[in-house]
């Protein structure tokens, strides 16, 4: 009996085939590194905008580098009437331009000359003029929503891009009276303090919405940003940043689709996925993919403040590791100044009567090193 | 064979009592006239005037009717004039006994058939004149049966040009089971007709004699000599070819592939089908059809079937009536047909008669066995997996009878056993239970009852549970109204269903639940006025009710929110009709036309979007809200079915069809993954039905006197308003799914090749077909364009196929069978680079369907043993044993990407990754 059982179970794991025979998936066509240029951002029109644009290559399936800049290219901003407005590098493939007064009522395309020496063109794009953000309102059903309303009057905008800088601030859970400084101690103050930081990130999704099926070009109540409940960016207090753009109907059928394409992968009930036609082109090669869609549009921007205060039930949640006892450090120190502990991962918590420091991981009790500067930003 | 010894006897008994007592002069002389009297009435009144005694059978005459003028002549004149020109010969003996006979006819042998005699005359009009002997020896019995003449309708004078009718049942001798597709046919004048689904056949001959033959696979030539006076009933028995015979030549089906008018048509009979060896050793009907020319399927495992690049959606799949609309046991490893309430299938590729509709790319006509009507027997089957038990015998003899089959699977148990714990939350089972109940009201008269359900359970240590099943049940009603005509009216509804529901987080605990269900009623009339024409015609109407997707909590604890789409509910109705024309014994055409007209009915939410712009979340506009039973959406329109074949000189043949469908339903089904529950849609306001039309040419030439059929046909097929998707389309529990739908236009070419030897000790065949299916976006609201709106392969697209089937018979008892399949891999949306934008990372994929995964290479083997072939024995049991998948070989089933820590991996995933062996004990009573 046991071995009839034993045959069975051969049979039934090939049947159990979820689990039987998986094996790693690497065709020639994976394998191969692309590496197709992606172009990020948008032409900033208006008066004394900036415009920053993101350059990249695509990297191959399976890498674990996550960002792959483009530097040395030379990019810059034409005019249809032949103007031309240079974008220069930044470093970490960031490119941005001055100050300019690009009009809204004109087209425009970026250019790009890789070190490659090779050249890209985006077609030329109509300028989208976005309206003011009428307000940002915020509600709070567990999570907090942070919605965005505008109009156009003109009825014009009809498609829209948000972006968002969330900015934050925290304390750490211990109060410094020292703080170490290129290896030495100093006394805690109001410029050189880590018990209270700001924290800035910037969206990771992106969001587009439309008004096209309504009479009037109207954005109510529309959601751009939801602080899970009991997250620690309002711990105390939190504020966003919302920039709001202009788009033409393809780029918002762009974005909707790069949407698609990733934020569903690898659930049992894929989408299909589908390539993506940006407008940008190789002027060399009409054949070889290039990534990113340019967009020209104004920029109108608002931010709120949400205290923590103002929430329900909502028991901020730290993302720190737990810190323990302190460590009693007992060295023949020269000079009670000097900060000589070798682990980087640890700083002063106090002086013990007799030279002796108590020293704790630096997360614990500089802000600092959980993300976030000590500096108050000025729009605080 | 005591029960034909009794039988004898109460036959003989019979004959007495119909003896007629008299006792008078022979010389009497008799003067009157005898104006259409039944013979019985006749010789009661020759027995009044002339005091003789008439000793006749009265199943011989009593179709027999009598018109003669007596003047004053004597008894044997008087008979004399009756009998002339008829094959009755009548003796007086000195008692004044009349004798009626048939005449003296040359026999080699003797005629021994009693027990068919009786069957014949008890249940037919045709006359046997045959003097009794009692025989016991089967194969003497037959040969009785080919050498006796077969009367058939009233005597009548007047042999000659006219014709007349002869319609009949062809059954299997042993079980009565009704034979489909079986030729009857006479040789000169060439005059050859096929039995329908019933068995049943009606041919036109010139008045005479004549020479009928039977031909149906795997069982011997019958030959019946018929005297044909008027339309009359001859019902024939087949009887087992007998394997010890060097040379079994089966012609019928051969001759038939090149005579019949089918096109594109295949027939299996489960003889054929269970000889192909398949995993787990269960005959399996679907991967029996994936060895045939033109199908194939996306892959292992998977639900469905495609025909000449078609998609799944696109097969009407009926057993015995029903619609099945999923035909698959856990995910395909079993077909949900079981193979021993099977009688065959017939499978319909290009030229789709003009009865069936409903679906573009094919139909599958599995047909169910009548259970024996003359004894109760049974079969069972113990494997590995399944056990399977079949019953069937007659309820009333003769008249009634059953057949009811299950089977089901005990892996939970053996999942329980399996030491390692990896398994213990899995579950994997499933059963069927088929019934089937034929009954014969009369002659003219027939009922059959069928049911099907099936259940499927499984869960693949996860938390989520999947369960589906079908549901059948019919009624058939076949009514004979004359030789010429009959009618048959089917009334059944049809349900499919799935539910997945998880309740591992009692918070989270949800059931999912989708089905359709539809009630139908078809007429079917087949008039067949002479051997030239065949009409038939009648009326399908299908009413469907659709659940797309419940989402609702499971528990008392579950916090989920109820998610319910509405129903969705249809009508659709076609009228048909169509002639089998055939035009001399070269040339015939049959010509059809279908009108189908098809109603989106109420109650249900209408969303409008913006003129012109993508259909989007964004572009909606307005609801509108239709009552119940209110006409949302209206299509319809006329479908066109043509097929000619010409025979050619050196005895091949030649055909052409034509056809053009629509159809209504489409399955929502992403085919990127593996989904256990697709969605169907009816077609609505915004989503258009689906149409096709399909040319295709072949040739045909059989070899070596038949036994080796060749077919050649290429088509061309072209699609409107196919359904696909658009990236990131939702499927499930979308409430506007037609947001996420385009349509496409598509084309789709090939050339199919297949040799087939039937008989021998070597059987099987081989078949090739090249195929493509291509697609392109023809939607000009799509929002978005795949692949430039260049034409791109569908996900079905698999250029190369190659079966090739081979049975070798060593002995009686040995059989071995080898089976081998390539196909081109299929194609495949691969991501092929990995970008950052908009704050993260994002994958960026190939064109739609650019790539494809590696070729499908598959081998199998198999042989089974039987037990000895003693007739007497209790059971009847085999064995058999194979490998599947003999090479081993890792065919991808799926390819799929996932997102392990911030890194994005692809796997490969086979169904059958490795040689797996099987054994199978089979035993009948």
């Amino acid at each position: 009996m046991k071995k009839i059982l034993q045959i069975s179970s051969v049979l039934l794991f090939s049947l159990l085939w979820l689990i039987a025979c998986k094996k790693p998936y690497d065709p020639p066509e994976i394998k191969i590194a692309t590496n197709f240029l992606v172009v990020d951002g948008n032409i900033t029109c208006g008066t004394n905008a900036v415009t920053t644009i993101t350059l990249s290559r695509t990297t191959k399936l399976g890498d674990s580098l996550l960002f792959n800049p483009e530097l040395n290219a030379l990019l810059y901003i034409e005019e249809e009437q032949g103007n031309v407005f240079p974008i220069s590098e930044q470093g970490n493939g960031v490119y941005r331009s001055q100050p300019l007064n690009l009009d809204p009522a004109r087209k425009y395309r970026l250019k790009i000359t890789t070190p490659g020496n090779k050249n890209y063109v985006s077609d030329f794009v109509t300028a989208k003029t976005s309206p003011a953000i009428d307000s940002l309102t915020w509600k709070q059903d567990g999570d907090v929503t942070v919605s965005v309303h505008t109009h156009d009057p003109l009825n014009n905008t009809r498609y829209y891009r948000w972006e968002f800088a969330e900015t934050w601030t925290y304390a750490s859970l211990f109060h410094a009276e020292w703080i170490v400084k290129d290896g030495w101690i100093y006394v805690h103050d109001s410029i050189n303090q880590i018990d209270s930081c700001w924290r800035t990130a910037n969206s990771n999704n992106i969001v587009v919405g439309s008004s096209i099926a309504l009479s009037e070009d109207v954005i109510s109540d529309f959601p751009v940003a939801v602080i899970p409940q009991h997250h620690e960016k309002i711990g105390k207090r939190y504020s966003i940043l919302v920039k709001q753009y202009g788009l033409t109907e393809e780029a918002f059928r762009y974005l909707q689709l790069i949407k698609k394409n990733t934020e569903q992968l690898g659930t049992l009930f894929d989408a299909q996925p589908s390539q993506l036609k940006g407008n940008i082109q190789s002027a060399d090669d009409p054949n070889e993919p290039v990534i990113g869609f340019i967009s020209a549009s104004t920029v109108t921007e608002k931010r709120i403040f949400i205290q923590h205060d103002q929430l329900t039930n909502w028991i901020p949640v730290y993302s720190i590791e737990t810190c323990g006892n302190p460590i009693i450090i007992d060295q023949n120190r020269t000079d009670y100044r000097i900060w000589d502990y070798p682990d980087p991962d640890y700083t002063i918590l106090y002086y013990i009567m007799g030279g002796t420091m108590a020293i704790i991981k630096k997360p614990c009790i500089d802000c600092r090193a959980r993300g976030g500067v000590n500096v108050k930003p000025s729009f605080w | 064979m005591p029960a034909c010894r009794r039988f004898y006897l109460l036959i003989t008994l019979g004959f007495l009592f119909c003896g007629l007592k008299i006792s008078a002069q022979s010389s009497k002389r008799i003067s009157q006239q005898f104006e259409n009297l039944p013979f019985s009435v006749f010789a009661e009144k020759v027995e009044t005037i002339t005091g003789c005694r008439f000793y006749f059978k009265p199943g011989e005459l009593d179709s027999f009717s009598v018109t003669v003028k007596a003047e004053d002549i004597t008894l044997p004149d008087l008979l004399t004039k009756v009998f002339a020109n008829t094959t009755f010969v009548f003796s007086i003996d000195q008692e004044n006994n009349v004798f009626i006979n048939t005449k003296f006819t040359v026999q080699t042998t003797l005629p021994k058939d009693f027990f068919n005699t009786n069957k014949t005359t008890a249940d037919t009009s045709a006359i046997i004149k045959q003097p009794f002997f009692e025989q016991t020896d089967d194969r003497k019995k037959i040969v009785a049966q080919e050498n006796k003449l077969y009367e058939i309708g009233v005597k009548q004078n007047n042999a000659g040009k006219e014709r007349a009718i002869i319609a009949g049942y062809i059954r299997d001798g042993k079980s009565g089971e009704s034979f489909t597709g079986a030729m009857v046919y006479t040789d000169t004048p060439y005059v050859a007709v096929v039995t329908d689904q019933f068995g049943y056949y009606s041919i036109a001959l010139p008045k005479g004699r004549h020479i009928l033959q039977v031909n149906s696979i795997g069982m011997k030539i019958a030959r019946r000599r018929v005297m044909l006076y008027s339309d009359g009933t001859l019902n024939i028995d087949l009887q087992d070819s007998v394997p010890s015979l060097k040379n079994v030549t089966i012609i019928s089906e051969k001759k038939s592939n090149i005579r019949g008018l089918q096109m594109g048509a295949e027939r299996l009979t489960i003889k054929t089908i269970k000889q192909v060896p398949v995993v787990f050793g269960e005959a399996d009907i679907l991967k029996v059809l994936l060895t045939l020319p033109g199908v194939t399927s996306v892959g292992e495992a998977s639900n469905g079937f495609n025909v000449r690049g078609g998609s799944t959606d696109q097969n009407l799949i009926l057993f015995s009536d029903a619609t099945i609309y999923n035909p698959s046991h856990l995910f395909g490893f079993f077909s949900a047909f079981n193979p021993e309430v099977v009688k065959g299938f017939d499978l319909y590729k290009s030229a789709i008669p003009e009865k069936y509709g409903g679906r573009l790319s094919s139909v599958l006509d599995v047909s169910m066995r009548d259970g024996n009507s003359k004894k109760v027997s049974g079969t069972g089957g113990i494997g590995l997996l399944t056990s399977k038990f079949t019953i069937e015998g007659p309820l009333k003899k003769d008249k009634t009878s059953f057949i009811v089959g299950g089977r089901t699977t005990y892996s939970n148990w053996l999942l329980k056993q399996i030491p390692k714990s990896d398994y213990s939350k899995s579950k994997a089972d499933f059963n069927d239970l088929n019934l089937r109940i034929s009954h014969t009201i009369n002659n003219k008269n027939s009922l059959y009852l069928t049911g099907y359900i099936s259940n499927d359970n499984f869960k693949l240590n996860t938390d989520t549970l999947y369960k589906y099943g079908n549901r059948n049940i019919n009624i058939k009603w076949k009514h004979l109204f004359n030789n010429k005509f009959y009618g048959v009216a089917i009334a059944g509804w049809d349900h499919y269903q799935y539910d997945i529901s998880s309740d591992e987080n009692p918070v989270n605990a949800y059931n999912l639940k989708s089905s359709i269900s539809q009630g139908s009623f078809r007429t079917e009339f087949n008039y067949s006025p002479d051997n030239k024409h065949a009409l038939s015609f009648g009326l399908n109407s299908i009413y469907y009710k659709i659940k797309p997707g419940s989402f609702t909590p499971k528990g008392q604890q579950s916090l989920v929110t109820p998610d319910i789409l509405q129903d969705e509910q249809a009508l659709e109705t076609a009228l048909y009709l169509g002639d089998q024309y055939t035009i001399n014994s070269k040339f015939s055409v049959n010509a059809g036309l279908r009108y189908s007209l098809y109603n989106y009915l109420g109650p249900h939410d209408v969303y409008s979007y913006v003129n012109g712009l993508p259909r989007d979340k964004t572009t909606l506009t307005d609801t509108t809200s239709y009552s119940r039973n209110k006409i949302i959406k209206t299509y319809h329109g006329p479908e066109y079915r043509f097929v000619a074949r010409y025979v050619l000189p050196n005895e091949g043949s030649v055909k052409l069809s034509f056809n053009s469908l629509w159809q209504y339903i489409h399955m929502l089904s992403n085919t990127a993954s593996i989904s256990p529950s697709d969605i169907w849609k009816l077609s609505d306001a915004a989503i258009k039905p689906q149409r096709g039309y399909q040319v295709s040419l072949g040739y045909y030439k059989n070899f070596r006197s038949n036994t080796i059929e060749a077919s050649l046909e290429i088509y061309y097929k072209k699609l409107k308003n196919y359904l696909d998707y658009k990236s990131g389309a939702v499927l499930l529990l979308n409430h506007h799914i037609e947001t996420d739908i385009i349509n496409t236009r598509g084309k789709a070419y090939g050339v199919e090749l297949s040799v087939k030897k039937k008989s021998g000790k070597a059987t099987g065949w081989f078949s090739y077909t090249y195929s493509k299916t291509l697609l392109q976006l023809d939607d000009p609201i799509a929002g978005q364009s795949i692949n430039n709106g260049k034409f791109y392969p569908a996900n079905f697209d698999k250029p190369h196929n190659a079966n090739f089937v081979a049975n070798y018979q060593f002995s009686h008892r040995f059989t071995t069978s080898l089976n081998f399949v390539y196909s081109t891999g299929r194609p495949i949306t691969l991501p092929i680079a990995i970008f950052y934008l908009g704050g993260s990372q994002r994958v960026y994929y190939s064109e739609r369907n650019e790539y494809r995964v590696p070729d499908y290479i598959r081998a199998d083997f198999s042989f089974t043993l039987e037990g000895n072939h003693k007739t007497k024995k209790l059971t009847h049991n085999s064995w058999s044993f194979g490998v599947y998948n003999m090479l081993a070989r890792q065919n991808p089933y799926s390819i799929y990407f996932v997102q392990e820590s911030g890194i994005i991996k692809g796997y490969q995933l086979s169904v059958f990754g490795t040689a797996i062996p099987f054994i199978n004990y089979n035993f009948r009573f």
